[in-house]
C-alpha cells in the first residue's frame, strides 16, 4: 500500500442557509480544496460523495457545478460517519494504486430535508423509532445513567459545552460564534431530559472536501503535505454485547485499529477533532479514544488539559457544539480543521506546533446495535 | 368498531390477561434476544425456542421527550427495562406523571394502546412504574 496525503482541503461556512441547494454547497467546497490544492477540475480521477438526505446522484449535481464530470463518482451513505467514509474510501483508492488523485466530499442540508426542525429518527420501520427513539434521546438515555453511576454533574457536562463554543467564537466557519456560560447551558431549552437544546449541537447546513493523492505525487503540489497515517471505518456491535451503555466498545475498537496502523498512541495525539453531538459524548470519546482511565475524564477537562491551551487540545475548531453538524459534511470538515492546524493555518484557533491530529466521527441510530458506524482518521505532518 | 392491531407483529402476546414479550433462547449458548430471532445472533446456532420474558424489570434508564416523534406527541417518555433474561427492551414508559422515575426502580409490562391509525387502534408494550404492587 502506497502511503496517501492531502493537497488540499475546503468547507463552507456552517449554518441555515435553506435558500441554497445540497449540490450549491457541495460544489463551493469542492472549489474551494481545488483551490486550495492548486489544481484544476479534470485533475480529479474518482470522487466518493457522501450525503443522507438528498435524492439521487448528488455528487454528479456537485461535480458538474465544480467542472468535473466523465469520472467514477461513488455517493455515500453511513450517517453522521458518511464523511469519514468517503474520506477513507478515497484513501483505499489511491493506497491500492488504483488512482493517483482524487477528492472526498461530505455535503448536507438539513434546513431543507424532511426531518427539518425535528429529532433526528433511525430509519422508517425500525423497532425503536416506531417506540420514539430518536438520536439525541439515544444519548439522553445514555447520559443519564451516566450521571447515575458516575456521578458526573449537569454543570460538568455543561462545561464541554462552555468550551467548544468558547474555541467556535473565532472559527469563520462555526454557526454560532458566540460564547455561553454553564448556567446558559443548563438554562437553555430541555429537550431530552437531562439534555437541554445547548448540550446538543445544531443540524445545520454545509459542506466541506479534501483532495488526496499519493504521497509522492503531493511532493509536486505541495510543500506541506498532510499524511493519513490511520484511516478506520467500523460498526457497531450488537447492542446485547454492550455490557453497559454510557461506554461504547465500537470507538474503543475504531481507536485501536487506528493508533495501529498509524503505529503510534494515544500519548502521540496533539489535537483531536471529535465527535461532540450532546456534550456528554466528548467525556466518553475521551476515555475511549485513550486519553485517559475510566473515571479521569470530567479531570481532563476541568484541568484544561483539553482546553486549546492545554497539553491535548479537544475540539479547537468548536467541535459540533458550535460549528454545527451538518450529518454528512461533519467528518469531511473535521479533516479539513486537522489539516489547516497541521499546516499552521488554523489562525486564532492555531495549536502551537501540531504535528499529529485524530478525528473521530460517530453516527447512526438502528435497533439491537450499539451504534451505527464509526470513523477515525489520524493525520501527520 | 375499533380494531385493535399490534403495532409490529410476534413480539408480544396476552393470553388470559397474562402480557408477555416473546423472545427467542438459544440451546446452545443460552443468549436471550428480543425481538425473537430464528437464529442466535450471538453464536449463530439454529436451536432457539421461542420463550415468553419474565413481565417483570428493573429501570435502567429513562428520558423525558418534549419534541413530537412520528406517534407520539411530547412530551412522551422511553426508557430502557432490564428484565432477568439479562436482557435490555427499549420501550415507552407510562405513569411516569405519577410515580416519579428512577433508575433501579421496578417496572411492570402491559399492553396498551400506542397510537390511533385511523379506525384501528395501534397496541403494542408499555411499561409502567409498580408501585404498591409486589414482585412475583
Amino acid at each position: 500500500m502506497r502511503e496517501v496525503a492531502i493537497i488540499g482541503v475546503g468547507s463552507t461556512v456552517f449554518g441555515k442557509f435553506p435558500e441554497k441547494a445540497i449540490f450549491e454547497l457541495g460544489a463551493e467546497a469542492t472549489q474551494a480544496a481545488l483551490k486550495d490544492a492548486g489544481i484544476s477540475p479534470e485533475d480529479i480521477q474518482f470522487a466518493y460523495y457522501a450525503n443522507l438526505y438528498g435524492g439521487m446522484v448528488e455528487g454528479q449535481a456537485a461535480l458538474r457545478d465544480a467542472g468535473i464530470t466523465d469520472i467514477e463518482i461513488t455517493n455515500v451513505e453511513n450517517a453522521c460517519t458518511g464523511g469519514a467514509t468517503a474520506v477513507r474510501k478515497a484513501w483505499y483508492d489511491i493506497a491500492s494504486g488504483l488512482y493517483d488523485i482524487g477528492i472526498a466530499i461530505g455535503a448536507e442540508s438539513m434546513t431543507t430535508s424532511p426531518i427539518a426542525g425535528k429529532l433526528i429518527p433511525p430509519a422508517k420501520g425500525d423497532l425503536s423509532g416506531e417506540l420514539g427513539m430518536n438520536t439525541m434521546a439515544k444519548f439522553a438515555l445514555l447520559q443519564r445513567r451516566y450521571m447515575d453511576i458516575s456521578g458526573v454533574t449537569l454543570e460538568q457536562i455543561a462545561t464541554v459545552s462552555v468550551k467548544n463554543h468558547h474555541n467556535g467564537c473565532t472559527n469563520p466557519y462555526s454557526q454560532y460564534k458566540k460564547e455561553f456560560s454553564v448556567e446558559d447551558i443548563i438554562n437553555s431549552r430541555l429537550i431530552c431530559d437531562p439534555i437541554t437544546q445547548l448540550q446538543s449541537c445544531s443540524t445545520t447546513d454545509g459542506a466541506a472536501a479534501v483532495v488526496l493523492t499519493s504521497l509522492n505525487m503531493a511532493r509536486r503540489y505541495t510543500r506541506k503535505p498532510v499524511i493519513i497515517a490511520a484511516s478506520v471505518v467500523r460498526s457497531g456491535d450488537y447492542a446485547f454485547r454492550q455490557k453497559d451503555i454510557p461506554f461504547s466498545d465500537v470507538t474503543s475498537k475504531g481507536a485501536k485499529d487506528a493508533y495501529t496502523m498509524a503505529g503510534i498512541g494515544p500519548e502521540d495525539i496533539d489535537l483531536c477533532e471529535l465527535h461532540d453531538a450532546f456534550a456528554v459524548n466528548e467525556l466518553q470519546h475521551y476515555v475511549e479514544l485513550g486519553f485517559c482511565e475510566r473515571g479521569e475524564e470530567v479531570g481532563l477537562l476541568m484541568d484544561g488539559i483539553t482546553s486549546i491551551t492545554g497539553r491535548l487540545p479537544v475540539n479547537p475548531s468548536g467541535g459540533l457544539l458550535s460549528k454545527g453538524h451538518p450529518l454528512s459534511a461533519t467528518g469531511v470538515a473535521q479533516i479539513a480543521e486537522i489539516v489547516w492546524q497541521l499546516r499552521g493555518q488554523a489562525g486564532s484557533n492555531q495549536v502551537p506546533d501540531a504535528k499529529v491530529g485524530l478525528a473521530h466521527t460517530l453516527g447512526g441510530e438502528v435497533a439491537d446495535l450499539e451504534a451505527g458506524a464509526v470513523g477515525v482518521h489520524i493525520l501527520k505532518v | 368498531m375499533v380494531t385493535k392491531v399490534p403495532f409490529q407483529k410476534g413480539l408480544f402476546e396476552e393470553t388470559s390477561g397474562e402480557p408477555a414479550l416473546i423472545g427467542s433462547k438459544c440451546g446452545l449458548c443460552g443468549q436471550v434476544l428480543f425481538p425473537a430471532k430464528s437464529v442466535c445472533l450471538n453464536c449463530m446456532s439454529t436451536d432457539v425456542e421461542s420463550v415468553k420474558l419474565s413481565r417483570d424489570g428493573k429501570l435502567y434508564t429513562f428520558t423525558t421527550v418534549y419534541m413530537a416523534s412520528e406517534h407520539f406527541p411530547p412530551p412522551y417518555t422511553v426508557g430502557w427495562i432490564e428484565l432477568p433474561e439479562d436482557i435490555r427492551v427499549f420501550s415507552q414508559i407510562r405513569g411516569w406523571q405519577e410515580h416519579p422515575l428512577k433508575i433501579g426502580i421496578c417496572m411492570r409490562l402491559y399492553i396498551e394502546k400506542l397510537w390511533q391509525n385511523e379506525d384501528n387502534e395501534v397496541i403494542g408494550y408499555v411499561f409502567r412504574p409498580t408501585t404498591g404492587e409486589t414482585l412475583r
